[in-house]
């Protein structure tokens, strides 16, 4: 298992599975805040294609979180304006 | 860093693994790029646990054994998780800009595929409505079940796995809900019966649902997705709705997840950066026009590029993997078995056309909007702000629309909303096939950029 930080819970993972399945298994479905009205979003084309589901990851911003594979250690964070 | 090879195939899905496994077998080096960690494409998509696998795909097999062969074959080098940003013709030769460097080669065979053509409804950017494709990924390629309740919309015959693949594996389909009629595959009937394989395929996966005690209905469609107080998915208005997608009568269902699928949207990035021709195809989207050998229409001299597969036009697997041999028989210039497999194209390719007539996706979608509806949701563009461009502003293009009100210029560079967004406009061809012409295909840092060295 992988141990890594969302909003500064630890949350864990197995190996190889993406960031966004990940905070899926522990039902976080809100990966970031839009610039404008600051609406919630989350993942939805799963498929690298419609950079919905952006994170923050180790202070990187605008990560697409379905084609990132969650690793040990990782920081993420919820995006906050696009 | 500079690699050459005789042939790059780019994707490695179904076609492309095939181009490349016949394009390799007739003697030629061959370079597959590919965006994705591991080999098989959207259709592929795989967590590497053999049984679970098996038990994630009808055919899983046939991609195994095709991706084993791709993978033991001394002629072929693969690069995954390989994200091409820019493509253009230098010196006679194709350059593909990628963060691990530049890709050569004066023989092109693309076969970027598809996504899942998302229409925007009120709410459909709430978190937990997302594609079918979307839901699928998780599950197949994740081992991951999207949500709690779950409700797989739209049309087409791709709903139906999506959702025994959810159900089978422990997840609580609520519906099934299907915009086209139960009696809507008369339209397809000649060349449904001359595919029985693939016809059965279908009538599985109805029994399964059945079996399931997954409820189907049909000549229905999610249009409106309602928030809870966390912001996440709670419920989502469904409607009866005429042959147009009118709506008729509506009402709630409870859900934590809305896999909406409305068919694919090809991939046309790459050649629309290749100044490749496009045309519209039958569904309405964007395709790579080829010859019979799969040759893709440019005016470079001295190379060659065909393309295969989804950007070709929506067709599936079967179609997929004919059209991907073919390309790569052409590009070693190959005749071996071409006649029959090109015949056997014409078939799937049928079966393929007969499919859009059966699933068919009329504009009254369009009445489901309101004012604040977004259309681009990487801009936040709201409906009511791109009739007021019409209206006020003279928009009459996809351009305009976008230099005017932002749509379509956000992170996806409009390959979620475009499609929308000409439909909204009632674009002509030009507009459309104008609207894959980027320069830059993939998002990439200035950064990026500097160390290449190119600036």
């Amino acid at each position: 298992m992988i141990t890594f930080t969302f909003n500064g819970t630890t949350l864990t993972a197995p190996a190889g599975q993406s960031v966004a399945a990940a905070l899926i298994s522990h039902q976080e479905r809100i990966t970031r805040y839009t610039r404008h009205q600051g609406s919630a979003r989350g993942l939805f084309c799963g498929i690298g294609v419609c950079f919905d589901c952006v994170v923050v990851i180790n202070g990187e911003r605008s990560q697409r979180s379905c084609i990132t594979v969650v690793q040990e250690g990782m920081v993420i964070e919820v995006q906050d304006g696009s | 860093m500079e690699v050459r090879y005789q042939v790059i195939v780019i994707g490695a899905g179904p076609a492309g693994l095939n181009a490349a496994k016949y394009a390799a077998n007739a003697g030629l080096k061959v370079g597959i790029i590919d965006s994705a960690p591991k080999l098989g494409g959207q259709y592929w998509r795989h967590t590497g646990n053999e049984e679970f696998d098996r038990s994630a795909h009808h055919d899983f097999d046939q991609g195994s054994l095709l991706m084993d062969a791709v993978r033991a074959n001394p002629r072929i080098t693969i690069h995954s998780s390989c994200t091409i940003w820019s493509a253009s013709v230098i010196d006679g030769e194709i350059v593909l800009r990628t963060k691990d460097g530049a890709f050569i080669t004066s023989r092109l065979i693309l076969a970027s595929g598809a996504y899942d053509r998302a229409i925007p409804f009120p709410g459909w950017d709430i978190p937990g409505v997302m594609t079918a494709g979307a839901a699928q990924s998780l599950l197949k390629g994740q081992g991951v079940l999207a949500g709690k309740r779950m409700v797989v919309a739209g049309t087409g015959p791709f709903l139906l796995p999506v959702a025994v693949g959810l159900s089978s594996h422990g997840g609580s389909v609520v519906g099934v809900i299907e915009a086209n009629s139960k009696y809507s595959w008369i339209r397809g009937v000649g060349p449904l019966l001359q595919n029985p394989a693939k016809s059965f395929e279908g009538l599985g996966y109805l029994l399964t649902v059945r079996k399931e005690k997954v409820e189907m209905r049909f000549k229905q469609a999610v249009t409106a997705a309602h928030a809870g107080a966390d912001g996440l998915l709670e419920s989502v208005t469904v409607s009866n709705i005429d042959s147009e997608f009118k709506v008729r009568s509506s009402y709630t269902l409870q859900c934590d997840v809305a896999a909406i699928s409305w068919g694919f949207t090809p991939d046309t990035s790459l050649a629309g950066a290749l100044n490749l021709t496009q045309e519209v195809a039958i569904d309405g989207s964007v395709v790579v026009r080829v010859d019979e050998d799969q040759r893709t229409n440019h005016d470079h001299s001295g190379i060659e590029i065909f393309a295969a597969g989804e950007l070709t036009g929506i067709g599936g697997s079967d179609l997929a993997l004919l059209e991907g041999a073919i390309a790569g028989l052409a590009a070693s210039g190959s005749t071996n078995n071409l006649k029959r497999l090109k015949s056997l194209r014409r078939r799937a390719q049928r079966f393929a056309n007969a499919l859009v007539r059966v699933y068919p996706i009329p504009n009254g979608w369009q009445s489901w909007l309101t004012p604040e509806t977004v259309i681009c949701r990487c801009e936040e563009v709201s409906y009511q702000t791109l009739c007021a461009a019409q209206e006020d502003l003279e928009v009459r293009n996809a351009r305009s629309a976008k230099l005017m009100t932002r749509c379509g210029m956000g992170m996806c560079q409009g390959r979620v909303c475009s499609r929308n967004i000409f439909d909204l406009l009632n674009s002509d061809e030009k507009d459309r096939v104008n609207g894959s012409y980027r320069p830059i295909i993939s998002p990439i840092t200035l950064g990026e950029v500097a160390a290449t060295g190119l600036l």
